[in-house]
């Protein structure tokens, strides 16, 4: 090799890194920003993803890529938990579950979003439209503060899902009232008013053996009055007893009130014993499954899809399945109401009812490029006209001004219940130490629910350990 | 060659030269040692894994200059084993003597704060030796579950009969099938609404039947399930034994008018001995650490939580990372004695027969 290919050889190289240089800088100019999002697998973020896709014109001129990892519920705690532990780093935007706020508003891992709010009028606008309660539970941690983490994804309460069919049938009717001298409910108003005694009247009444009638038919196999979920895993007893509990007058450890509140006396109060004494009475009633601890919302879903029961109590973002006759045996008998709520001596229905659905929330290493365009996405999400279109699809919103337009309830027949809905949710704890509190809090639930211990005993081990876990934690003095 | 590898010398400790190991260590400890000091953890992250990097280096050439070539093939196998094994191993050792939890941005040494915790303290040690004594019971139970129905199976197929083959591929697909898969599946047997089992039983005593409502019917059902999935894997190590014995021994027996019971214990056994302890060591270590089926049929309800769920629970869920740490090794250890047992028994056996 001579001295000159040498140089050539180097020139050739040299212009080569060059191109790759430049070509790396132009590249950069063009502007393409990818957001990357963790969801949970369900039609409420597969319907994002698709508007997204067909819809999604940023206002920057920029093209915006949203990246979308779809997780599988039963996963999605678990590896969202493992991406951000591990600081991988990996995802600009999660769907989180509101109570996991603390948890990874601690870690470092949430970025609060007040400083976005108070510098964009058009989204401090939106943010003010909504819902109280959803904002509170989806975006505040400490709850209830004006510190501000998340933006409503799918919003989510209970309703009553029942079967017309069933429930309107003349001989029912005449048997109901003749037992229980009131109207076994029907419509979706009768629904709306009624309280857990006349739910377990439903429940009582309904309980049908093989070979027995049901709406004049001859059952092929047992039938149930009622369901709403018992079951052992994440939330799916808290969610349920958490409202009886709140219903009749009792309470859970109140983060708002730290560190002087308390856990003994509140949680294992004769009020809270009272409650969940209550909801225990209503398990007799309920599909044989519901004594082996398993009874969650996606069995009670499925028991309700498949004809077993009458009503059922569950989230609306379970609808969309039993609305589809490939999947629901009732599909075309659908009638839904409120979930019912304590009628007090008063005459009154007290309800108090534990909220679901999700936030999204930004992560703390989003680029302010990306957080520009993660803005202009979440005002484009939370704008009027996407959200009737999502609402149409089988979602919800909690904007004011979508939820209380007239054609808001046409879209799905749980709508109905929707908007009279939001005013009486709460929810539970948003500290670091929620799931510590909720898995031994589900442990001793099961035990009761599976008839192994009593409700006070239950109550007085779940004040004891909360006691004690948020005494070291500094949350309680 | 041999006469070069032998004449190279040991480099003094300040000789710059690619196989002097040694200085490459003295230099690797004092950059790591200073660069943790002075540098942003980011930055000493990689100094310390170049320094190490560096040692590696060093060594090779040493190794490679005095022809050691069996120790340079072991190599990168020892190098896998140590960065994907050892050294997270060692990593999860340290973090059990800290308060950390991955969620969170501080460390706290506490030595043995959380074996003391996790052994006695009233609320978390509940939860541990539960976990730990419904771990025995299950261990017990599948695991003699699966030696008797897996032995009974390959006596079964040691024979030849019309379909054997057949019967063979079908027996053995549970094993084949992800936990998972089975474990949906019976979820869906024992469901009192939907499932087989109730059905039957309904339809005969006309009472309703729940397998899994309370500790016995739970228990019963996760055996039965993890029974049925494994009892194929006991079946072909012991079918692996039986094909082995020469079929003289039994012709000399039959001769001798040795009793087939005699003729098993005095020919077949010995021969599946070995097999036998085997199948029963891995099904041992598999049943301690059993979690998946527990998450998908009872979710822990019943009592039926077992240590490595509890784990899981703690160390993922709760994100207690050195609490769980702390469960791992106490794990670790009880099946390490576990399996030393068995192996001092078996070996026992064998010098004595």
């Amino acid at each position: 090799m001579t001295a000159m290919t040498k140089v050539k050889g180097l020139a050739t190289a040299a212009s080569f890194a060059a191109t790759l240089l430049v070509g790396g800088v132009t590249y950069a100019s063009a502007e393409e920003v990818t957001l990357t999002m963790a969801v949970p697998d369900w039609p409420p973020t597969r319907i994002m993803k698709k508007f997204f896709d067909e819809q999604y014109k940023p206002k920057s001129g920029n093209t915006v890529k949203l990246d979308v990892d779809f997780i599988p519920w039963p996963d999605f705690y678990t590896r969202v938990n493992a991406s951000l532990t591990s600081g991988e780093k990996k995802y600009n935007f999660i769907v989180s579950d509101s109570q996991w706020l603390g948890a990874f508003v601690e870690g470092g891992y949430f970025r609060k979003i007040n400083d976005l709010i108070d510098a964009d009028p058009e989204l401090k606008a939106t943010m003010e439209s909504m819902h109280p309660a959803v904002l509170n539970a989806y975006s505040t941690y400490p709850n209830s503060t004006p510190n501000y983490y998340g933006f409503p994804q799918f919003p989510d309460v209970l309703v009553t899902y029942g079967r017309k069919d069933v429930l309107c049938n003349d001989d029912e009717q005449a048997a109901f009232k003749a037992k229980y001298n009131e109207k076994l409910p029907c419509t979706g108003e009768e629904i709306d008013a009624m309280d857990w005694n006349t739910f377990e009247h439903v429940g009582e009444f309904f309980q049908r053996k093989k070979g027995d009638k049901l709406a004049g038919q001859v059952l092929d196999d047992d039938f149930y009055g009622i369901a709403y979920q018992a079951g052992k895993g994440y939330d799916f007893s808290t969610s349920s007893v958490h409202t009886f509990v709140w219903e009749h007058g009792g309470g859970i450890w109140d983060e708002t009130k730290a560190p002087t509140g308390h856990a003994e006396g509140v949680v294992n109060s004769p009020k809270s014993i009272e409650g969940m004494e209550h909801f225990l009475k209503l398990l007799k009633y309920m599909p044989p499954v519901v004594k082996t601890g398993t009874m969650d919302i996606f069995v009670s879903d499925q028991l309700f899809r498949e004809g077993k029961v009458a009503m059922n109590i569950d989230w609306i973002g379970l609808g969309e399945a039993s609305l589809d006759p490939k999947t629901s045996k009732v599909a075309d008998k659908l009638v839904f109401g409120l979930a019912p709520g304590l009628r007090g001596p008063d005459g009154k229905v007290n309800r108090t009812s534990q909220i679901g659905g999700q936030p999204f929330v930004l992560t703390t290493w989003t680029t302010p490029e990306q957080i520009k365009e993660a803005v202009g996405f979440v005002k484009w999400w939370l704008s009027p006209d996407i959200q009737n279109q999502f609402a149409a699809a089988g979602g919800q919103s909690a904007i004011k001004s979508v939820y209380s337009d007239p054609k808001y309830v046409t879209y799905r027949p749980w709508d109905r219940a929707w908007a009279n809905s939001l005013d009486w949710q709460k929810d539970m704890w948003h500290v670091p130490q929620f799931f510590e509190l909720l898995t031994q809090q589900q442990d001793q639930y099961d035990l009761a629910i599976t008839g192994k211990q009593d409700a006070k005993t239950t109550l007085d081990n779940i004040a004891k350990f909360q006691e004690d876990l948020l005494k070291n934690a500094g949350l309680i003095q | 060659m041999t006469a070069v590898s032998s004449t190279l010398l040991t480099p003094r400790l300040t000789a710059v030269v690619a196989h002097n190991w040694k200085l490459a260590i003295a230099v690797a400890v004092v950059v790591s040692a200073i660069s943790m000091a002075g540098l942003p953890a980011a930055v000493s992250f990689w100094v310390v894994g170049a320094a190490a990097a560096l040692v590696a280096a060093a060594f090779t050439v040493n190794a490679y200059r005095r022809h050691y070539f069996g120790a340079l093939l072991v190599a990168p196998a020892i190098a896998v084993l140590f960065v994907m094994n050892i050294f997270p191993l060692l990593w999860s050792l340290g973090l059990s003597f800290f308060a950390y939890q991955a969620n969170q941005q501080t460390i706290r040494f506490v030595g043995l704060g959380n074996y003391v915790r996790i052994l006695t303290n009233d609320l978390a040690a509940h939860a541990t030796w539960g976990a730990l004594i419904n771990t025995a019971m299950f261990v017990v139970f599948t695991v003699s579950a699966q030696m008797i129905v897996g032995f009974l199976l390959a006596i079964l197929f040691a024979k030849q009969f019309p379909l054997r083959k057949y019967l063979l591929i079908l027996v053995l697909t549970p094993m084949m099938l992800s936990v998972v898969a089975s474990g949906v599946f019976f979820t869906y047997y024992y469901d009192p609404t939907f499932g087989i089992l109730s059905y039957v039983i309904n339809s005969i005593s006309g009472n309703q039947f729940i397998l899994m409502s309370n500790k016995v019917g739970a228990v019963a059902g996760i055996v039965f399930a993890d029974a049925w999935m494994w009892s194929p894997f006991v079946m072909l190590l012991v079918l692996a034994g039986l094909v082995s014995v020469p079929k003289y021994l039994y012709e000399a027996a039959a001769i001798d008018r040795i009793s087939s019971w005699r003729q098993f214990w005095m020919i077949t056994f010995p021969y599946i001995r070995g097999l036998l302890m085997l199948a029963l060591l891995f099904r041992t270590i598999e049943a301690f650490k059993l979690a998946d089926l527990v998450i998908l049929l009872t979710k822990g309800g019943n009592d039926t939580l077992t240590i490595s769920y509890h784990l899981i629970r703690i160390a993922n869920e709760q994100n207690k990372t050195s609490e769980g740490a702390a469960i791992s090794y106490l794990m670790l250890f009880m099946v390490i004695v576990l399996t030393n047992l068995y192996l001092y028994l078996a070996n026992r056996r064998t010098k004595g027969a």
